[in-house]
């Protein structure tokens, strides 16, 4: 299959030439899928889905055109459509392809077997999810949920060289958990798991630390109003600091001037507790590759060194219009024009227990999640803090509802006072607590 | 394909939904004078749904053959099949819908093929020069046309064979200003079901512009707002926001089982009596809303559903398995987004009736309080209706005076105490809601709007 994919994607670069393209590149994406919901605390529905989806993108001289079809068996519309648009659209020198680069060989991410999954052992896993929350405690309900078994194959090919192709498989499992006891309703708590193989399946941690959340927000009071130290959960890291982060790192943002840190490589950008590290070659990683959207090796990019700014991520297209080297950060699938993204974004974990974390605290807010609005130019946010405890002298004093927190993420950056040894996957990424100073929190 | 799809349906032992979609969509993004994006998107294909011992099962494919569509419904029974197998709860049943046959077409003299690609072209580029032009602090400008042609055929075991064909294409216009060290933004977007002169009638590119660069530039030097309860006027963006996202998430009634706030209170008061709230593939107000349909994809024609009625709450909006549970016809609100996804419960066009009171005089009335204008794409909700939205422009209200523009203004609350303090509805009505989708496991083009309304809301802000 990677090969047939493969042939198709350099057939497609000769029928871009044969339209009028100077250059051209075709990716090509073949996508299994079987999952299972879950509503209302029984299984929804059962689905299958194979589809393929190829991208086309086509030079003529310097001006770029883009065309995507699931039309397998014909490309020329889709060539003919980029062809199109390339000669209506302005030229830009830093239009480019990149040239053909060894590529490292990331392990664990098929699992050979997976084809062998089917829709019955989808359908255990879900109920098995149910099961382990009843055991957990009675009052939870999982909302909602979904079991999911992918297997795909990517391929990309361009006429300067490139020919890349890379089966994988990923298990994935979420569930939003509410608990209810008497007349009261619990904050929902959100939790995700991932793994490669199928032997690997694991649906229960995610599902209990889900329903022991939910069950602790039970019962919450107004909380309090002040300034100071909140504990932010993995989830509430993502919530609040991950878009803002990526939105500066990002070097597409550094061209067009919308990056507060265009001007501040080397120099500190956040508190020297803090190192951010950007690795899509890691084993067995949710968001692992070989290669990225456009064919260009992954690697280990740190992007910030004990509070220091050391690298933004780069496509092929802001390395040349930056002058710097291309990181391998092209993202985005066969229906879209090469973006720039993150593989798998890791904070460095600190030494401390989450409990040292809190014990630490004389007055502060231990947020679980947070609902609200982060602008990531300015890095202002202000939002409600879910599944929060109000902490005291050391110790959790209560869960509170309705509590807001506000500040800037940029001074909340620097203001990071201690990160947890103990780390949480999210999606693709790996987050550990962090104790921040200098937040506003005003009781609900 | 009509023929193709009916006669699969037609050999079908078990009940059976079949839908074809084919969509192409064009991007043009412009940035800074630089092209984003320049993208035609194809998709075709055809979803498959059964429903077998009391569950549903799914299949999509890309191949449209007999053959093809032959082995999706087989795959989607025996998914069926493996979900009654695991299923604990109530088995699915659905609510009489009576057949749905013919074509139902966007209405408009001026559709988008019509416009050459240059056309296009010429046009983000002309507005994000404008932007850049505008003030010597815009740093940054971006402009993004968007469109969307469609053709969707749903057929049922029932006898169901309707084809619809829809236009959607929407613009937003982003604006960057800095100065001393301070960013700020003004993002301006309009969307409708239409062709090329509806879009451009309901809001004009000068006038996106000059909002855009507006909001962007006196941003940079306004304070922020204090937090707290207060006395607002929302404009029909903001109140459009909050129908869908706050108030209407809350009556979708698949979200209503899995437990939420509205659940157990149909017939009680839930909002001021000044509020009629309704959802309607079909509204009387303003043309050309982006959640325009005349059928679900289920086949059932869309209707105006009345949510709530002078502040009691009476319907849920469902599909047709939601709607034989609760014992009432289905509301017209099934809708898949593409042909690999199951029809959902979603809204359509979700809105406040108008009122009969000037929006002048709705400010007149204020003391001491806000002006609140545009949803600055940001927030959540809960189906306990507790929300969050992020606020494009807030002014200070003094006596009855819009004054100075406040930064950083967000709008939090139970959405139910928010409809419960409304005393006021203007007499204006406006969509403000139709550049954007609604996700909800997959996405969908809704829209939403009202008059303007005066209420209390909390505002979040900085602590002084």
């Amino acid at each position: 299959m990677m090969d047939e994919l493969l042939e198709r994607c350099r057939e497609g670069c000769e029928a871009a030439k044969k339209h009028g393209a100077t250059d051209a590149e075709v990716v090509a994406q073949r996508a299994e899928e079987i999952s299972v919901s879950i509503e209302k605390h029984d299984l929804q529905i059962a689905r299958s889905s194979h589809e393929s989806t190829f991208g086309i993108r086509v030079l003529i001289g310097d001006r770029l055109g883009f065309a995507s079809t699931n039309a397998t068996r014909d490309l020329s519309d889709a060539c003919r459509d980029a062809i199109t648009l390339a000669r209506a659209t302005p030229g830009d020198s830093h239009n480019r392809f990149p040239d053909s680069q060894p590529l490292p060989t990331v392990e664990n991410l098929l699992d050979e077997c997976a084809s062998e999954f089917s829709a019955a052992d989808a359908v255990d896993c879900a109920s098995k999810m149910l099961r382990v929350a009843e055991a957990a405690d009675r009052r939870v309900i999982v909302g909602d949920g979904a079991f999911s078994s992918l297997r795909t194959t990517r391929a990309v090919a361009n006429t300067l060289g490139v020919a890349a192709s890379e089966a994988a498989s990923l298990f994935t499992h979420h569930v939003l958990v509410t608990a209810k006891e008497d007349e009261r309703v619990s904050s929902m708590d959100f939790q995700f798991g991932a793994c490669r193989h199928a032997k690997d399946i694991d649906v229960a941690p995610a599902v209990v630390l889900a329903c022991r959340n939910a069950i602790d927000s039970l019962g919450s009071a107004p909380g309090e109003t002040f300034q100071g130290v909140v504990i932010l959960s993995p989830n509430a890291v993502l919530d609040i600091l991950v878009a803002p982060l990526l939105f500066q790192t990002n070097a597409r943002n550094v061209l067009r001037g919308l990056s507060r840190w265009r001007d501040r490589l080397g120099h500190p950008v956040a508190s020297p507790a803090l190192s951010v590290v950007d690795d899509g070659t890691r084993p067995g990683g949710v968001a692992s590759s070989s290669f990225d959207r456009e064919g260009v090796p992954h690697a280990a990019l740190p992007l910030i060194e004990r509070g220091r700014l050391v690298s933004f991520l780069h496509n092929t297209y802001s390395s040349s219009a930056l002058g710097v080297p291309n990181t391998g950060h092209a993202a985005g699938s066969a229906n879209t024009l090469p973006m720039i993204g993150p593989t798998n974004l890791a904070l460095a974990p600190g030494a401390a227990s989450l409990e040292e974390l809190v014990t630490d605290t004389d007055q502060g807010l231990l947020v679980g999640r947070f609902s609200g609005n982060v602008d990531p130019i300015s890095g202002d946010f202000s939002g409600v803090a879910k599944a929060a405890h109000l902490l005291r002298h050391g110790r959790r004093v209560c869960p509170v509802a309705g509590t807001l927190v506000a500040g800037n993420v940029f001074d909340a950056l620097c203001a990071i006072m201690d990160i947890s040894r103990n780390t949480q996957q999210v999606f693709g990424f790996t987050l550990p607590y962090l104790r921040i100073g200098g937040v506003s929190v005003t009781a609900g | 394909m009509e023929n193709l799809l009916e006669s699969t349906v037609r050999q079908s032992s078990s009940w059976i939904e079949a839908r074809f979609q084919e969509r192409r969509s064009l991007i043009l993004s412009v940035r800074n004078g630089h092209f984003d994006q320049c993208s035609s998107v194809r998709a075709s294909g055809a979803g498959i749904r059964a429903l077998v011992g009391g569950a549903f099962g799914f299949a999509s494919t890309t191949d449209l053959s007999e053959r093809g569509l032959r082995n999706a419904v087989s795959a989607a029974n025996a998914l069926a099949d493996a979900t009654s197998r695991g299923k604990t709860g109530q088995l699915v049943r659905l609510a009489p819908a009576a057949p749905t046959r013919g074509t139902f077409a966007v209405a408009t003299n001026d559709p988008l093929d019509a416009h050459t690609l240059e056309e296009k072209i010429d046009l983000v580029l002309r507005i994000d020069e404008q932007i850049r032009r505008a003030s010597p602090k815009i740093t940054s400008s971006s402009v993004t046309y968007e469109e969307t042609l469609e053709e969707r055929i749903v057929a049922t075991t029932e006898g169901t064979l309707a084809r619809v064909l829809d236009m959607k294409p929407s613009l937003r216009v982003l604006a960057v200003a800095a100065a001393d060290g301070k960013q700020s933004m003004g993002l301006e977007t309009v969307g409708v079901t239409g062709g090329w002169a509806e879009l451009l009638a309901r809001r004009s590119p000068d006038e996106l512009v000059a909002e855009a660069v507006r909001i962007a530039v006196d941003q940079l030097s306004a304070p922020h707002a204090p937090g707290g309860p207060a006395t607002v006027v929302l404009d029909p963006e903001l109140v459009g926001i909050l129908c869908h996202e706050a108030i209407g998430h809350t009556v979708e009634a698949d979200i209503v089982l899995g437990g939420a706030i509205t659940a157990g209170k149909l017939g009680t008061r839930v909002a001021s009596e000044l509020v009629t709230m309704c959802d309607s593939g079909c509204p009387p107000y303003a043309p050309h809303p982006v959640g325009l349909m005349a059928v679900d994809d289920e086949g059932v024609r869309a209707g105006r559903t009345v949510l709530v009625e002078r502040g009691i709450l009476r319907s849920f909006l469902h599909n047709r398995e939601t709607a034989a549970f609760f014992g009432v016809p289905p509301t017209g609100n099934a809708r898949a987004f593409l042909y690999s996804d199951e029809p959902i419960i979603r809204m359509t066009n979700t809105y406040i009736e108008p009122g009969d009171t000037p929006v002048e005089a709705l400010l007149a009335g204020v003391e001491d309080g806000y002006y609140l204008r545009g949803f600055a794409m940001s927030g959540q909700a809960d189906s306990n209706a507790e929300f969050m939205f992020g606020v494009r422009e807030a002014r200070r209200i003094e006596r009855g005076k819009v004054g100075a523009m406040l930064r950083g203004v967000t709008i939090s609350g139970n959405a139910f105490h928010v409809l419960e303090s409304i005393d006021g509805l203007g007499n204006d009505f406006a969509w403000e809601n139709g550049a954007g989708v609604c996700g909800k496991g997959q996405p969908a083009k809704v829209d939403a709007g009202g008059p303007h309304v005066r209420c209390r809301i909390t505002l979040g802000g900085r602590q002084a």
